[in-house]
């Protein structure tokens, strides 16, 4: 039978790593030179046999008799080997809470009887509630210290009874024990003799582990890409659901779909994949697929749109703002996004929802953030695991959260609104007979990265569907309109202000414009936006220098090389590598079909009215 | 084929996800591979993960003290499997820290080793094949667990690791470490490894009643005495015992923070 993997959690003080102590001894686990190692390292520091010295493992712990960071206890059993995850319960250790319980099947809470329910209790049965623990089992511990141990048992049990409901937790059992003389944890002892019901450890053995749902939703996570021998893998993990071989699905946030022709678990070919397996698959088409996409069967897809509503726990040390700009991952992508907004935080003595201009580190809130791509999603921890993420600032974790819903295109985008007004014909007209939007679409990145090659195929493409479309490449501008321009900073800084303005204006009569230029600047990439702001898209064509360098298209690394050519981007002129843009497009990990696919995609979805 | 999923597959998947998760957010990346049973089961999963290929150089830190059964087991194995091996020759005892007891300073040989690795290879990502269950210090160590930039680990400050959003982002000069096994126990190792038909040292193996529960350099390791001589007899001794599985390895086991001192300092 599959392991069962608890967390605990309950006040500093309350007694869970004893209780973890006691059990392995009461079952025999714990030999007995390491239960004399045991006596000698309690007496050394003057105290009575200290079981929680079995699992404190620093010195440091043991000093100090409290847990630094969690701990994974094994207990075997005949039937299942249960995995215990202590958690310490110190105020400032909360994510190590969070990292336990993101990775459990059940949750104990252990209460001490002459404490009852402290603060941090309930701030940790808050999280377990958010972190989707519709049931837990209870151990009211210490009942040794009480004159009645019954009655201690049942001023507590109504007590923690009363306070779960509040929460809409339910209690698998409310179990009396006394972890230090062991009774009510393996059986009954003299002061848990009034009890009926279970010890501790049967009220665990009973609890389901929790399983990858073969009946929920497709999504299948696609982690890399590998070339073998000529062929594309994706690979990826089976988060939920079932996928066989011949079944047709789409890889969402691009709405790209194909037929999967091969499922391989090396060196296995499968038939069908299994929720909660990672695989390698192989479709029949060349769609563009990358890390950060994610399928699903077709017509059962995640929810799209630029905004998210979720409820997040915060970790990080400085506290959230309204319009601080974080990153978000879920599943394998990782995108920029602003916190828009703090709809309110969680009171954790009350658990009411108070108004709140920050959410501060331990705290839980109810927010908003946009993105200036696509996110796609699914509301809710059980669905699937697009419904659970995590924010990173400045490179690390700062809060984890779960996604309540997926809120449609921000209002008011793809409007027009200055130059409209200049004009007897708006945008929106020209977007109604044209069947489609405009939009500059700004490819940036080495010489022999492949832009232009990629522009001119996608233009072809669009054209061929109907779409207003023009490229506007840097060579070809350079021997008409930017003639007087050379390569030195401020040359090229105008050159790519002239070709936005007259990106700007192509967008603004409705056109798809493609723009191909090294545009190595960042700063005046960003000034570019400004000439179409509704509308424009930053594309990074990726390439790495010594690739580009051996495809020289035009022979012009090698004279740069041979200092022919001078402020050669890549070679003699630095390159900006773009922070957020909105597409990456590898063209050293994808040929020109598959690159220009991901543009179509990209741009179709952008225009498409 | 279309099969069952059981405790081994939920267990290999989620190491070959771990493992790919480490390829495409660290570069440049290595394997640790100690040649025991746990990093050569993982390396078997790199295989997997990987279809067939091993992306990245597998290091072996290499006292001299290994047995020699261990120095064959792994020269046929990089015939076998085409490993891209790399032996890195420890510094001699006399360069590590001097307060340490005597089978600590051995393998404090090692954290030397790997220090000298990473400064001259610049290493982001390191994957090791340590288990949460087999030392109550490994216990708590995180999948993904950055180390500072002189190599140490500690383990007050750790990141939060929600659900398999893992922690890549470490500064220059400093690296993460990659626990791909973490979830494993010994038990598992051993049904996987006769599931999977994966080679083993021999030493494993009892002979004349003893045998190698756990391997480390020769001198400072020592056999248990056990009947075990074939996987099935070890499965079944394992799933008997109490004896903790390190209790071979005199290194852990000199004074009561031998090994904390050891691990904060960069030690496997």
């Amino acid at each position: 039978m599959k392991q069962l993997r608890i967390v605990m959690v309950g006040d500093v003080d309350a007694g869970k790593s004893t209780i973890l102590g006691r059990l392995l001894v009461d079952l025999g686990q714990v030999t007995p030179a390491k239960l004399a190692e045991l006596e000698s390292t309690s007496a050394k520091r003057g105290v009575a046999i200290e079981y929680s010295f079995l699992l404190d493992a620093f010195q440091l712990e043991r000093d100090q008799a409290i847990t630094l960071d969690l701990s994974r206890i094994w207990v075997r059993l005949p039937q299942r080997d249960l995995v215990f995850v202590d958690a310490p319960g110190h105020r400032e250790l909360i994510r190590n809470l969070l990292s336990g319980a993101s990775e459990v099947d059940a949750a104990i809470m252990v209460v001490a009887a002459d404490e009852g329910i402290t603060a941090q209790t309930r701030k940790q049965a808050l999280f377990l509630h958010w972190f989707g623990f519709s049931e837990i089992t209870v151990a009211i511990n210490k009942l040794d210290l009480a004159s009645d141990p019954k009655r201690a048992y049942e001023t507590r049990r109504a007590e923690v009874e009363a306070f779960l409901a509040e929460l809409g937790i339910q209690a698998r059992a409310i179990v009396p024990v006394a972890a230090r003389s062991g009774d009510g944890i393996v059986k009954a002892g003299p002061l848990t003799a009034w009890w009926n019901g279970p010890a501790l450890l049967d009220a665990l053995t009973g609890i389901p582990s929790r399983v990858p749902d073969p009946t929920a939703e497709l999504r299948f996570v696609v982690q890399d890409v590998y070339r073998r021998d000529g062929k594309r893998f994706i690979a990826g993990r089976l988060d939920s659901g079932t996928m066989h071989v011949g079944q047709r699905i789409v890889f969402w946030p691009l709405q790209t779909s194909a037929e999967v022709t091969s499922i391989v678990n090396w060196p296995a070919q499968l038939d069908a994949a299994r929720a909660g397996q990672s695989v390698a698959i192989e479709l029949n088409s060349r769609i563009f697929v990358d890390r950060g996409a994610v399928a699903s069967a077709v017509g059962h897809g995640p929810e799209l749109g630029r905004a998210l509503q979720a409820t997040v726990v915060w970790l990080g040390a400085t506290p959230a703002s309204e319009g601080d700009s974080l990153r978000l991952r879920l599943g394998t992508r990782e995108i920029p996004v602003t916190l828009q907004k703090i709809e309110h935080v969680v009171d954790h003595e009350t658990l009411e929802p108070r108004p709140a201009e920050t959410i501060g580190a331990g705290e839980v809130g109810v927010v908003a953030f946009v993105a200036r791509e696509s996110i796609a999603a699914d509301a809710g921890f059980e669905a699937s695991s697009l419904g659970r993420f995590v924010l990173m600032r400045d490179g690390a974790v700062v809060a984890g959260g779960r996604v309540d819903a997926v809120i449609g295109r921000a209002k008011g985008e793809g409007a027009t609104n200055v130059i409209a007004m200049h004009s007897s014909v708006t945008a929106e007209e020209r977007a109604r007979r044209n069947g489609h939007r405009g939009g500059v679409f700004w490819l940036t990145g080495l010489p022999s990265a492949g832009k232009s090659t990629i522009a001119m195929a996608v233009q072809r493409m669009l054209f061929e569907r109907g779409r207003h479309v023009y490229v506007l490449d840097g060579d070809t501008l350079r021997t008409g309109l930017n003639i007087d321009l050379g390569f030195s900073e401020e040359d090229r800084a105008e050159n790519v202000r002239r070709t936005a303005a007259v990106a700007g204006v192509f967008a603004d009569a409705g056109f798809a414009v493609i723009t191909a230029l090294i545009s190595p600047n960042a700063q005046d990439r960003e000034a570019a936006r400004a000439a179409y702001p509704d509308g424009f898209f930053e594309i990074y064509i990726s390439c790495d220098l010594s690739t580009a360098e051996r495809r020289d298209v035009k022979g012009h690394y090698k004279r740069a090389r041979a200092g022919e050519m001078v402020n050669f981007t890549g070679v003699s002129a630095p390159y900006d590598i773009p922070e957020n843009p909105e597409l990456v497009v590898d063209t050293v990990t994808h040929d020109i079909a598959e690159s220009a696919a991901a543009l179509l995609a990209f741009i179709e979805e952008r225009i498409l009215v | 084929m279309t099969s069952g999923f059981d405790d081994l597959d939920e267990l290999e998947s989620r190491t070959i996800f771990i493992l790919r998760e480490a390829f495409a957010s660290l570069a440049p990346l290595a394997m640790l591979w100690s040649i025991g049973k746990d990093s050569t089961a993982l390396l078997w999963m790199v295989r997997k993960a990987f279809l067939g290929e091993v992306p990245f150089p597998v290091v072996l830190l290499d006292t001299g003290m290994e047995f020699p059964e261990v120095y064959a087991f792994r020269d046929r194995l990089v015939d076998e499997w085409k490993l891209p091996v790399h032996n890195e020759p420890c510094p001699p005892e006399s360069e590590v820290d001097p307060t340490l007891p005597p089978a600590g300073r051995h393998a404090a040989r090692k954290t030397a080793g790997l220090r000298n690795l990473l400064a001259r290879e610049k290493y982001r990502g390191i994957i090791l094949g340590i288990r949460r269950d087999e030392q109550a210090i490994r216990a708590k160590e995180r999948i993904f667990s950055p180390r500072n930039v002189d190599g140490s680990w500690d383990p007050r400050s750790q990141p939060p690791e929600l659900w398999d959003y893992f922690s890549y982002d470490v500064p220059d000069g400093a690296h993460v470490r990659i626990h791909p096994l973490l979830h494993w126990t010994e038990l598992d190792i051993w049904r996987y490894t006769q599931r999977e038909g994966i080679p083993y040292v021999p030493l494993y193996l009892a002979k004349d009643g003893k045998r190698f529960r756990s391997l480390g350099e020769s001198n400072i390791t020592f056999p248990i005495a056990s009947d075990a001589d074939s996987l099935e007899k070890i499965i079944a001794e394992l799933e008997q015992t109490r004896e903790p599985e390190r209790a071979g390895r005199s290194m852990d086991n000199e004074t009561e923070d031998a090994f904390e001192r050891l691990r904060a300092t960069g030690y496997m």
